[in-house]
């Protein structure tokens, strides 16, 4: 039997549907295999809905557009250019290969130019195969997870809420003047009005950054209990919108398949000494991926945390092993309220892990290291390593003495990561790192206390006030006089950068970012 | 095999002790033959003190050192007094924060007061320094050193000194890593 593939044609509504209508009329055999989505214009097809199909289980991707400049609103194709390349390269990374997805352009009178295509990127994905992924059934009423709101209020003891509001005043999206109340959402949830609009639009917008429950007098642990009832929406289809469309749950979702095979380990430079097999493993995280979706705009260079690490371990005389066909941690599924699939890529990571016999595992990602060290075995995920973050590792090493810093000779201020400092309870240690980075005290701007969050988390929620928010922190920064912001999490560099791109604010809150694993691999040297 | 070692110090600072645990540990563990030297009298009121330790694979007829292979210097009058004798091939080794050493001759330094006082007691200082030149000459074995001092130390503070051993052992190997790294040209991360 022949096995059916799918193959979605995103097809633009001007120049190529014209040609595509011509081949309908003509009765010209369109291949079985195409589904053919209508389109206002190829450029509105962003990375997200590019890559959702995949996702969904399809087997190639064809957007189809206007010529180079028969492009009804002017930048259309360029956009779908940028997007296809992009989006091409990432696909490349999650081991579904580049050639699944193709970009054509035709002008109206080229039917038989664009039937040739298709038919031959047709057979071109026959044979590749079919996709890896294999896509997961839409929750059914009957799968709906017992958890009910009550339920996640007892076990989280939310009752114990005093009402006094100590959380609100301190939540940073409150402070950026967005109308929220931690407290008003564990008093309504408590009420039995979980379902409200207006409560879910809470739950989906709360950074889950641990400010309230640090200052929680009752000790109610407010970012486990979003966590949860994120997890009840979820199982409800009730979730908000994820923010760029989806497109990095998406591509989580699609890796939680054992079949796909995620290649994050190209192009590493060849200076860097990694081995197949050994007693570390390092761990690196999904930089990779993020500099490519954010790099046309951002210019981030969030990989260089990864290779830096990787540096400073063969610095140290360490050569770890890495995953060939590492995966993503899913923290970013478990915080969306995704469990199930967060559930899929902890048990394929652990197996992955223990098949590595390796005994310690660094990474560099704040988000990694709460996720594998502590919600894998919350969540029945039992790995056989000791899970170290690369700061702990540096600590370490270094205190065993014989290195010495050039020191930065910039007044540095330092941007905490959430799972670091509050989930983890490290706020110390990276401050600790700083120190050897300063000739004198003044050059580190002081802070025993976390720094507020960075104004996002899991990719959700993202709005006027998270911006406001980051505007804020980069306005203190600047006062505060410091060149140079260190950061502990790509995700924090990625949201600042985004926030200083401002356009209406020019160049004022453009300030140098630096990954503090970054800068210790800067000025560490050899005694 | 026949390795002479001298340790000074201040009067106080375990010399005396680091020594008998050098050599027991070649004795006792590694099956070797040692003796022990130490200087005694209005030394140990704080004056320059110090250890000689002769560790030989066959039997030592004379147990006085004149130019030792190896000197350790815990203070700087220690190192004053017997800097001169050390062999043109011998290994320096000194307490970093407390001996300037003078010249251009190599050395390995470790700050083993300072390492010392953040386990807690300085009196470990001298623990330290015997994990340190372990690591670093590898006149005893690891496992020698590290079964002597665990037998050599007051009851209930072999934990702690243990602690203490590694630390200098550790500081050894980095040591010797970073010789390593600059030798091969590469004394940075990026370089």
């Amino acid at each position: 039997m022949q096995e059916e593939f799918k193959i979605i044609l995103f097809l633009c509504n001007w120049g190529p549907h014209v040609a595509y209508q011509t081949l309908q009329d003509q009765r010209a055999e369109i291949p079985l295999e195409i589904q053919m989505v209508r389109i206002p214009c190829s450029g509105r097809i962003t990375k997200a809905l590019l890559f959702k199909p995949f996702e969904m289980g399809a087997d190639g991707v064809i957007l189809m557009g206007c010529t180079p400049g028969s492009c009804r609103y002017g930048t259309g194709t360029e956009a779908a250019r940028q997007n296809t390349a992009d989006t091409r390269k990432i696909l490349n990374l999650t081991g579904l290969g580049e050639n699944r997805l193709e970009l054509a352009t035709f002008l109206p009178d080229k039917s038989e130019a664009l039937l040739n295509f298709i038919t031959s990127f047709v057979a071109r994905i026959r044979k590749m195969g079919k996709s890896p992924v294999t896509p997961r059934p839409m929750l059914q009423a009957q799968d709906i997870t017992e958890d009910n709101s009550e339920a996640i209020v007892a076990r989280h003891d939310v009752f114990a809420c005093q009402d006094c509001g100590k959380c609100t005043s301190a939540c940073p999206l409150a402070l950026a003047g967005k109308p929220y109340s931690p407290r008003f959402v564990a008093t309504e949830i408590i009420a039995g009005r979980a379902n409200t609009p207006e409560v879910l639009s809470m739950v989906n917008a709360c950074l889950t950054c641990g400010t309230c429950y640090e200052r929680c007098p009752s000790a109610v642990n407010f970012p486990e209990f979003i966590k949860d009832m994120r997890g009840y929406y979820h199982g409800r289809e009730l979730t908000g919108t994820p923010a760029h469309g989806g497109f990095f749950q998406s591509m989580m979702r699609a890796m939680t398949s054992e079949k796909l095979v995620p290649q994050p380990w190209q192009n590493l430079p060849e200076s860097i000494r990694t081995g197949r097999q050994g007693p570390v493993l390092f761990y690196g995280g999904c930089a990779a991926y993020f500099d490519i979706f954010f790099g046309r705009f951002l210019k981030v260079r969030t990989r260089r945390i990864i290779e830096d690490s990787l540096r400073l371990l063969n610095f140290f005389d360490v050569e770890p092993a890495v995953l060939e066909n590492e995966r993503c941690c899913g923290h970013d599924l478990l915080w969306s309220g995704d469990r199930e699939n967060f559930l899929r890529l902890a048990r394929l990571n652990a197996d992955a892990i223990a098949a590595s016999r390796a005994e310690e595992l660094i990474t560099a990602c704040p988000e990694c290291a709460h996720t594998l060290g502590t919600e894998y075995a919350k969540h029945g995920v039992e790995l056989p390593v000791k899970i170290t973050h690369i700061h702990e590792f540096l600590e370490r090493e270094i205190d065993k003495g014989a290195v010495a810093f050039k020191p930065m000779g910039l007044s540095m201020a330092f941007q905490d990561s959430c799972r670091q400092s509050r989930f983890n309870g490290q706020a110390a240690l990276p401050r600790k790192l700083l120190q050897h980075l300063c000739n004198d005290e003044s050059h580190l701007v002081k802070s025993d206390a976390a720094s507020p969050c960075c104004g996002n988390c899991a990719w959700t929620g993202c709005d006027a006030f998270s911006k406001a928010m980051q505007v804020q922190r980069l306005e203190g920064i600047g006062q505060s006089g410091s060149q140079v912001l260190i950061t502990a999490c790509p995700k924090c560099q990625i949201h600042l950068q985004c926030a200083m791109d401002d356009v209406v604010r020019g160049n004022d809150l453009k300030t140098e970012m630096m990954d503090l694993t970054s800068a210790i691999a800067k000025s560490i040297y050899w005694e | 095999m026949y390795k002479q070692i001298v340790i000074t110090g201040f009067g106080g600072q375990g010399v005396v002790l680091a020594g008998k645990i050098v050599g027991q540990a070649a004795a006792i563990v590694d099956k070797l033959e040692s003796t022990l030297v130490q200087s005694y009298g209005p030394e140990s009121r704080g004056g320059a003190c110090s250890a000689q330790v002769t560790i030989a694979d066959g039997p030592i007829y004379f147990p006085y050192i004149k130019n030792p292979d190896i000197l350790v210097c815990m203070s700087q009058s220690g190192y004053d007094k017997q800097h001169h004798t050390l062999k043109d091939d011998g290994t320096l080794v000194i307490e970093q924060d407390l001996v300037k050493p003078v010249g251009d001759r190599d050395y390995y330094a470790v700050p083993c007061t300072r390492y010392a006082e953040e386990i807690g007691h300085k009196m470990m200082a001298n623990i330290i320094m015997v994990g340190f030149m372990a690591g670093i000459t590898g006149a005893i074995s690891l496992d020698a050193a590290r079964s002597t001092v665990e037998k050599s130390v007051p009851k209930g503070t072999e934990e702690k000194n243990l602690k203490a051993f590694e630390r200098g052992w550790e500081h050894a190997q980095a040591t010797l890593k970073g010789r390593r790294h600059k030798a091969a040209g590469k004394p940075g991360v990026v370089a």
